[in-house]
């Protein structure tokens, strides 16, 4: 039977019959239709057939015969300028997974209804989930390429980014690549860029294969090489011509949550032409890994017991995935099973099976400060509450990927991940390397999306380790119930509060118990409980606390960072017993609140002192009228959360610029999951050099070229990496200037000098109002701490090398002291003149800087220890209608200095729609600890469902001294929406709710 | 919203014609419609299967945008280019053969018979036989096998047409005739 089609315009031809998605993935390599989920739920896949948009993922080839076939790759060039702009204009480009399903689906209602409103666009989009945005900017964007199609709206030099200063509406560098499906996700790196000489050994096996199973089977189309042009951010990726073909890798995992693994029996798997291997534990060097605690087992041999579903007991790597999967099948495990462990309350019961060796206490926290049991006694009212919120599942929409490919005397990691060196310690250290970190390169793709749900290693050791045994390119991809079922939650809470306050709602104390479920592993249950325990006060002005945390081991699904990191479930709790404060002391819940907000000076509860940027007050003051207005129907929150690590660890930014070709590309090796940094980090190069983003890339960052710059975690890139972007573009902008002087000075003298020269004599130079008898010391190595001249300037290693200038800033010394730093013009009176020219002259020069502020760590003795650098502030206020429907979300975030307003935005109604689905819809039910809920029954809110959110932010004048003032938006965006909406419900009909999602609303009743 | 007539009318018609006429000859005074009359004569149903469109036109009848008629094999069929979505047909249908869907979900079961499996299969060509497949591949939750016959939760369908291309009977379709057949 064949099965012939059109795709794109061409004529197809196929005797296989499979789902549509795989034909146009593997094999017309077609990469813009992505695979979210293979079932139909996510809607990345959505392709135009016979005009309409349908899911790729459901079609089949066979019910594909006759149709007509368009994807983004085959859009008019009309039409592919037209989604390129609208999106970038309205910022609709978050991580992008979803984008070009959206786009489909976009144009399936345009070429029907040209111009439509604002409800069909979300109808039109229902069957499409994005989990960056919102939707709100994407159903602007799809009206706005409606328009440009009509000839409404004309598509701008906006994309050329001109004007990419620091606050500028700033088009996002990643969104031609993503709306248009080019950039490169782990998974759309496919065999045709492993076309080697191992290609004739592929073919051999393809026959032996054809002969013994009598069937046509394909391992790979060998010839299609792609046009490097479509190739796009990868294009970099040069192969070894004896590279062997690409090989696919899966785990077989445990079918229960706690069983002895009596038997694996692989030897069916093995024998079964095609396949490659089978790992077992044994063939481990090292057999556990972990973000922070190594407790997590790489795989789960003979004779042990297994923690949860997720547990990888064998790992078969394969010619191609269609051998994979039968492969998968013939291996047979026996078990013994065990009662599980299957939450909180069972795992701290006496004669509770211990998940782990060491116990079910994975972590525990003790934070005190005052006396909160005296304070508590003698307060005017107390509020108590025992609170429960569940897992959340993060749904980034693209699965777990990665490919692994040998290399040198180790391996490269092409994954997808929210820190490249997080992924390579981990690795390294499962292969027993970690003093040999060159042995493992790790090299991000782009993300689709994290929220904290990429931190620990999936399939980034396992494909390496298949890599490396094989010495074939290794490709790993989860499936999406794998990924559900695999990767790291949101903590499930237990928690007790009480919290006091005087006759005029003043807050006297807080006593609470938060108990996290964490599941069978710890992933990063310290940090995330420490953080829900500190951040469980508020952003409020008090200072009696006795706060206890506990992490729980459970055989459910591990548990770790998630957007928010804690803070999501403490402050739930918390604000909701403001509630019931505000009710007995007769203020307003709005009143109380900004009674109690922290102002500038004032002691946080954590003992920190809110710096001069600490803006909660402004952002109740933002939210007010919308409260006031809707006063009996609404609810209001306030929320805080850190920017940076901190808590004492060695947290720092790091870049490196190059000029190449004429161009600052900036090496840093921070994650851009979605979130927007890598733009950042260009506008922050671009305001100090004056240049337009013609003249800024970012680099292609691996743990090999690029400096670590941590973790795309605690909403620290756009502070942390972007203030070691901006010293390092100060560094350059200095060597502008110099060149500049240099220039004018050889114009007129005989001596003719370099812009080195000028460096080397610095002051007497750059300032010239005040040269006089100082001269900063620039020498080659210099090894000690800087200098600091009166203008803050760091004095930095200056070296020269043949082919360039290298001015590195030095390590771990720049402390964040350099507040006098400001802008060009506030330095040198006037910015470098013709920065487009100048740049050339300095070809071949690198930049480097790393910030580093140190912090104290948690229970430091000092009187008002610094936590972190910084924290982000919010008041939100939801409004619900005469049924009880969420209609409106006022919410009001101080970040600092906004570098993008239309990349803030985008983050704020994001992450407050995820919070409405975590206060509303989202659930994760487990039954004997197993997952019981599909992507498309977690409750994930879709377009037709989304509220008007009213994205606000508050910019002070008193801003930080780094990163230009902004504090990073990530977290805090999704933490204060839920309490807000059970504080509207409270109002609304006066029961008090203590479990997530709300019980008894409009949304649950719907069910 | 749309009107959807969830039977194809593949199960035979037993009585033959003239005694259908004859039926709907009967007391033409009467208040009834004609499908309650043909109800009346036959309560099983005039088809193979008891839960079936008897073919009467009394949605046909009250239809004030002539979007509904019975089709060559006595079964009611709506254009949907026409149909307002009132639900006048709805309530005339003594059967509840009709079902207002929103106009952009695409993917319905035309089926009503509550029959169970074996039955369902023996009286007619393209009924639901309530197998669950449909509930257990869709993504969304949407589709239940309620009373031996698959049901869509249009508040929760997503038109994917997953269930569509899963069902063995052929009897969930595509509106647009992508997943299936028209």
């Amino acid at each position: 039977m064949e099965y012939t089609f059109t795709v794109n315009g061409i004529q197809r031809r196929t005797g296989e019959n499979k789902p549509l998605l795989r034909y146009l993935r593997d094999d017309l390599h077609l990469y813009s239709a992505k695979d979210g989920c293979s079932e139909g739920a996510c809607g990345t896949c959505t392709v135009l057939v016979n005009g309409r948009a349908v899911k790729a993922c459901v079609l089949t080839t066979a019910l594909a015969a006759g149709k007509n076939i368009i994807t983004v790759e085959g859009l008019s060039l009309r039409e592919k300028e037209a989604f390129v702009y609208a999106f970038g204009s309205r910022g609709a480009v978050q991580c992008g997974f979803c984008i070009p399903g959206m786009v489909m689906a976009g144009k399936a209602l345009i070429d029907r209804n040209p111009d439509p409103t604002e409800e069909e666009v979300k109808t039109a989009i229902r069957g499409n989930v994005c989990r960056c945005t919102g939707y709100k900017k994407i159903i602007e964007g799809i009206m706005a390429a409606a328009a440009v199609l009509r000839g409404d709206e004309q598509i701008t030099d906006l994309e050329e980014g001109k004007d990419y200063r620091v606050g500028s509406k700033a088009f996002r560098v990643d969104v031609r690549r993503k709306v248009l499906g080019y950039g490169k996700y782990p998974d759309d790196i496919g065999p045709e860029y492993f076309v080697g000489e191992g290609s004739a050994r592929a073919e051999a096996i393809e026959k032996e294969l054809r002969k013994k199973s009598g069937r046509d089977i394909r391992l790979h189309v060998w010839n299609n090489v792609p046009n490097p042009d479509d190739i796009g951010c990868n294009a970099h990726m040069v192969v070894p011509a004896d590279m062997p073909p690409m090989a696919y890798a899966s785990a077989v995992r445990s079918e229960y949550p706690r069983a002895r693994v009596l038997k694996i029996d692989t030897s069916r798997a093995q024998a079964l032409p095609g396949v490659i291997g089978v790992l077992t534990k044994k063939d481990v060097p090292v057999k556990k890994v972990g973000h922070i605690q190594q407790d997590w087992d790489v795989m789960i041999g003979e004779g042990e017991i297994t923690h949860f579903v997720g547990d990888a007991l064998c790992l078969i790597t394969a010619e191609s995935p269609y051998i994979l999967q039968q492969a998968r099948k013939m291996v047979k495990v026996e078990y013994e099973v065990l009662e599980p462990v299957r939450g909180i309350e069972e795992a701290r019961a006496e004669n509770a099976p211990k998940v782990h060796e060491s116990g079910n206490i994975c972590q525990s926290r003790h934070v005190v400060r005052g006396n909160a049991r005296e304070a508590l006694k003698n307060s005017a009212y107390t509020a108590t509450g025992t609170f429960r919120t569940p897992f959340t599942e993060h749904a980034f929409l693209e699965p777990e990927a990665a490919v692994s490919l040998p290399y040198k005397n180790g391996v490269k990691v092409l994954s997808s991940d929210q820190g490249a060196f997080d992924s390579r310690r981990e690795i390294l250290h499962m292969f027993g390397w970690d003093k040999e970190p060159d042995r493992v390169v790790v090299e991000n793709q782009l993300v689709g999306g994290g929220f904290g749900g990429k931190e620990d290693v999936s399939v980034q050791h396992l494909s390496a380790l298949a890599a490396y045994k094989y010495g074939r390119p290794v490709k790993m991809v989860l499936t999406r119930q794998e990924s559900i079922n695999f990767h790291p939650k949101r903590h499930a809470m237990l928690g007790t509060f009480t919290l006091g306050c005087d006759r005029d709602g003043h807050f006297t104390g807080l006593d609470c118990e938060i108990n996290f479920d964490t599941g069978a592993y710890a992933s990063l249950c310290g940090p995330v409980l420490e953080r829900a325990c500190t951040h469980s006060v508020g952003p409020y002005n008090y200072q009696n606390t006795d706060i206890r945390g506990y992490g729980y081991y459970t055989n459910n699904p591990p548990a770790g960072a998630f957007r928010g990191f804690g803070v999501c479930q403490s402050e739930f709790a918390l604000e909701s017993l403001i509630n019931e404060l505000a009710e007995k002391t007769g203020l307003s819940p709005w009143e109380i609140r900004y009674r109690n907000a922290v102002r500038p000076g004032q002691v946080l509860p954590n003992g920190q002192i809110a710096d001069v940027s600490t803006a909660v007050r402004e952002c109740l003051e933002a939210v007010k009228p919308y409260f006031d207005a809707n006063e009996g129907h609404a609810g209001v929150s306030c929320a805080m959360k850190n920017a940076g690590v901190g808590v004492g660890l060695p947290d720092a930014g790091r870049a490196r610029l190059k000029i190449e070709n004429g161009t600052v590309v900036i090496y840093s090796a921070a994650s851009d999951i979605g979130q927007g940094c890598l733009t950042v980090f260009c506008q922050d190069v671009a305001e100090a050099t004056g240049l337009t983003l013609s003249r800024i890339l970012n680099g292609i960052a691996n743990t090999e070229n690029s400096p670590d710059s941590g973790t795309t975690s605690g909403s620290r890139q756009t502070l942390l990496t972007g203030e070691a972007v901006r010293g390092a573009a100060f560094l350059l902008r200095d060597a502008m200037l110099a060149e500049e002087i240099a220039e004018r000075h050889n114009a007129e003298s005989e001596d003719k000098i370099s812009f080195v020269d000028v460096l080397k004599k610095s002051d007497a130079y750059l300032h010239p109002r005040r040269a006089g008898n100082r001269t900063a010391e620039y020498g080659v190595g210099v090894q000690n701490a800087p200098e600091y001249d009166s203008y803050g300037f760091v004095s930095p290693a200056l070296q020269i090398r043949e082919d360039g200038l290298i001015w590195d800033s030095g390590t771990g010394l720049n402390q964040g002291r350099y507040g006098l730093r400001g802008t060009q013009t506030e330095i040198f009176g006037a910015p470098v003149k013709d920065p487009e020219k100048i740049i050339e002259k300095l070809e071949g020069s690198e930049f480097y800087y790393e910030y580093f502020e140190p912090t104290d760590k948690l229970g430091a003795s000092r009187p008002n220890p610094k936590s972190h650098i910084a924290y982000a502030y919010a008041a939100n206020v939801a409004v619900l209608d005469g049924e009880g429907r969420v209609t409106d979300i006022y919410a009001a975030y101080d970040a600092g200095k906004v570098v993008n307003p239309l990349s803030i935005q985008g983050q704020i109604e994001g992450g407050v729609l995820m919070s409405m689905g975590y206060a509303l819809t989202e659930d994760f039910p487990l039954k004997d600890c197993v997952p019981q809920a599909k992507f498309g029954t977690l409750g994930l809110l879709r377009a037709p469902q989304i509220p008007s959110i009213h994205a606000m932010y508050v910019e002070k004048q008193e801003l930080l001294g780094v990163s230009y003032g902004a504090k990073g938006v990530g977290e805090i965006t999704t933490i204060p929406a839920a309490p807000a909406i059970a504080g509207a419900y409270y109002a609304f009909d006066g029961k008090m709710r203590y479990v997530l999602p709300l019980e008894d609303t409009w949304y649950s009743k719907k069910k | 919203m749309k009107a959807v007539v969830c039977c194809t009318g593949e199960s035979r018609i037993r009585p033959d014609r003239a005694e259908l006429a004859n039926v709907l000859k009967k007391d033409q005074n009467s208040a009834a419609s004609a499908c309650e009359k043909l109800l009346a004569a036959f309560p099983e149903g005039i088809r193979a299967c008891a839960y079936g469109c008897l073919g009467g036109g009394s949605c046909e009848q009250v239809c004030r945008c002539h979007a509904i008629h019975i089709s060559e094999n006595g079964t009611a069929r709506v254009d949907e280019e026409k149909c307002a979505g009132c639900g006048r047909c709805v309530k005339a249908c003594p059967q509840h053969l009709i079902r207002l869907f929103p106009s952009e979900d695409s993917i319905r079961v035309l089926c009503s018979g509550r029959d169970p499996g074996k039955t369902a299969r023996t009286v007619c060509g393209a009924s639901c036989i309530g197998c669950g497949i449909c509930e257990k591949n869709c993504p969304a939750g949407a589709i239940h096998v309620v009373d031996n016959c698959a049901q869509i939760d249009t508040s929760r369908c997503i038109s994917c047409g997953m269930c569509a291309v899963k069902c063995p009977r052929g009897v969930i379709h595509d509106r647009d005739g992508i997943f299936t057949a028209e």
